[in-house]
Formats: structure tokens, C-alpha cells, sequence
């Protein structure tokens, strides 16, 4: 790949992984109607775990669910379309949104994730 | 097996700690000349030659945080539930949504340091988050394994 398409490629993909992971792990529920990780790992079935599409809640059966795996697997298809689609983009002008926006969207996505974390620590 | 794991995941933190840290001195604190002092040794680096060790070191901390994570989620996070420590777990929640977000980041890193000298607002910004990432989950993960470890 020439430079070009990296200086759009992976900008692109960082942006999209973030802006899908932090509402994923947000809004991500046992009641959730739309399933924001691709699959979900259950760690205490048999000896290594089991792994269902999608999002699954946990029971008494599976036990505890694990859906982070899922929402990397999830990030990681998005941000691979941002990518794609940043290639088709005219170069240097998309090029210089991107090399602001790939360090202000993580930071607002930390933001984002911070301030929904606050349930944990009662503030 | 899960206690190798974590000690190696410890390792590999420390070893990104001091890789983070010395390019981010750098970066932000560079050594101005004339300064011989041990600090100024420590800042007067090339940033850039840290880069691809950084990469490395945070792929391998994560992939070895990513396989003893389900022993976190079923022996030490119920424990956590049970006794309302529930800022450990918090603390853990943060310490991995970052990771994830900063992994993903980690080709764009590499693009603004090693393949471009545009955008130097782009590169300092980038180093800070993976530096910031890096310095809070490892004293995270520290305040988790004391609350409760795997042992």
C-alpha cells in the first residue's frame, strides 16, 4: 500500500473501531435489542468456554457472559469499513480531517466511556 | 498457568512502561544541550526509534491481558460483585476499553511516526493517549491483583 491509502486506511479504521466500541460497551445489555458484539464467550462451560453468535445474555446454565471479545470483533469489522471507504475519498483534503480526527475521537470516546464508568465508583 | 500468564502480562506492562515513558519525555521534554544530568539522559532520545518496540510490547501485553481475562471474569470479579468493591471493577472496566481503543490505534501511531513528518500535532497526541493508556491501565491492573489476585 502507498502512502496515500495508509494516511487514509488506518486513521479511518481507529476512528470507526472508537466510535463503535463506546457506544457498544455502553449500551450493551442482557436486555439489549440490538446485539452490539458479534459474539459472546462464556468462560465457565466445559474446559474452554463456548462461544454463541451475537449477543447472549448469561444464565444460571452458561454463567457469566463475556461480550468484549465480541465488541472488538464488532470494532474491528466498522472501523475496516471506515477504512474502505476513506480509500475511495479524494486523498489530501480527507487526509488532514482524518489526522485531526484520529486523536480527538479516542479521546472523546474515553470521555464517553469515563463518564458512563462513574456508576462504579458512586459518583 | 493463569499466575504465569499474569506475571508475564506484568512484564511486558513494565517493559511498555519504560518504552511509553522514555519516548514521551522525548516527545513533550525533550533534552535541551549542555544537559548531562541522569534525567537528561533519560529524555535525550530519538522518540521515533521507540515506535515499532511500543507496538510490539502493547500487542503482546494485551494479547496475554486478553487470554487470563476470563479467569478474571469468573474468579475474581463475582468475589468483587459480592463484597461491593465495586470500584476494582470499574478500575478493570476503564483499564480495558481503552486498551481496545488504543490497539486500534496502534497503525495509524505507526503511519504518523514512521512513514510521514507532516501532522507533528497528530504524533505528539497520538503518544500522549498510548502513553496515558498505558501508565493507568498498569496501575490499574497493580490495584486490581492487590485487591484480589488469581492466587
Amino acid at each position: 500500500m502507498n502512502n496515500s491509502v495508509i494516511a487514509r486506511a488506518f486513521p479511518a479504521f481507529a476512528i470507526g473501531f472508537a466510535l463503535f466500541y463506546a457506544p457498544a460497551y455502553s449500551f450493551t445489555g442482557g436486555n439489549s435489542t440490538f446485539s452490539w458484539p458479534l459474539f459472546t464467550y462464556f468462560p465457565s462451560v466445559g474446559d474452554y468456554g463456548e462461544f454463541h453468535w451475537l449477543l447472549v445474555p448469561g444464565s444460571d446454565t452458561l454463567g457469566p457472559p463475556m461480550w468484549w471479545y465480541g465488541w472488538i470483533a464488532s470494532a474491528t469489522l466498522v472501523g475496516l469499513a471506515f477504512a474502505i471507504i476513506a480509500m475511495l475519498l479524494p486523498s489530501k483534503a480527507v487526509e488532514r480531517i482524518l489526522a485531526t480526527l484520529v486523536w480527538i475521537v479516542p479521546i472523546l470516546a474515553f470521555a464517553f466511556l469515563a463518564n458512563w464508568e462513574r456508576a462504579w465508583f458512586n459518583i | 498457568m493463569a499466575t504465569f500468564l499474569l506475571i508475564l502480562h506484568g512484564i511486558c506492562a513494565l517493559l511498555l512502561i519504560g518504552a511509553v515513558s522514555h519516548q514521551a519525555l522525548g516527545v513533550f521534554w525533550p533534552r535541551r544541550p549542555g544537559q548531562t544530568d541522569f534525567v537528561a539522559n533519560a529524555r535525550g532520545i530519538r522518540p521515533q526509534i521507540y515506535v515499532v518496540p511500543i507496538m510490539i510490547l502493547f500487542v503482546t501485553t494485551f494479547v496475554l491481558g486478553a487470554a487470563i481475562y476470563p479467569v478474571y471474569r469468573v474468579y475474581v470479579r463475582p468475589p468483587l460483585e459480592d463484597l461491593r468493591v465495586l470500584y476494582g471493577i470499574g478500575l478493570f472496566e476503564i483499564k480495558e476499553n481503552f486498551a481496545a481503543i488504543v490497539l486500534a490505534s496502534l497503525p495509524a501511531y505507526w503511519y504518523f511516526w514512521k512513514r510521514t513528518s507532516d501532522y507533528p500535532t497528530t504524533r505528539a497526541a497520538l503518544t500522549a493517549i498510548v502513553f496515558v493508556t498505558v501508565w493507568y491501565n498498569f496501575i490499574a491492573g497493580h490495584i486490581l491483583n492487590n485487591l484480589r489476585g488469581f492466587g
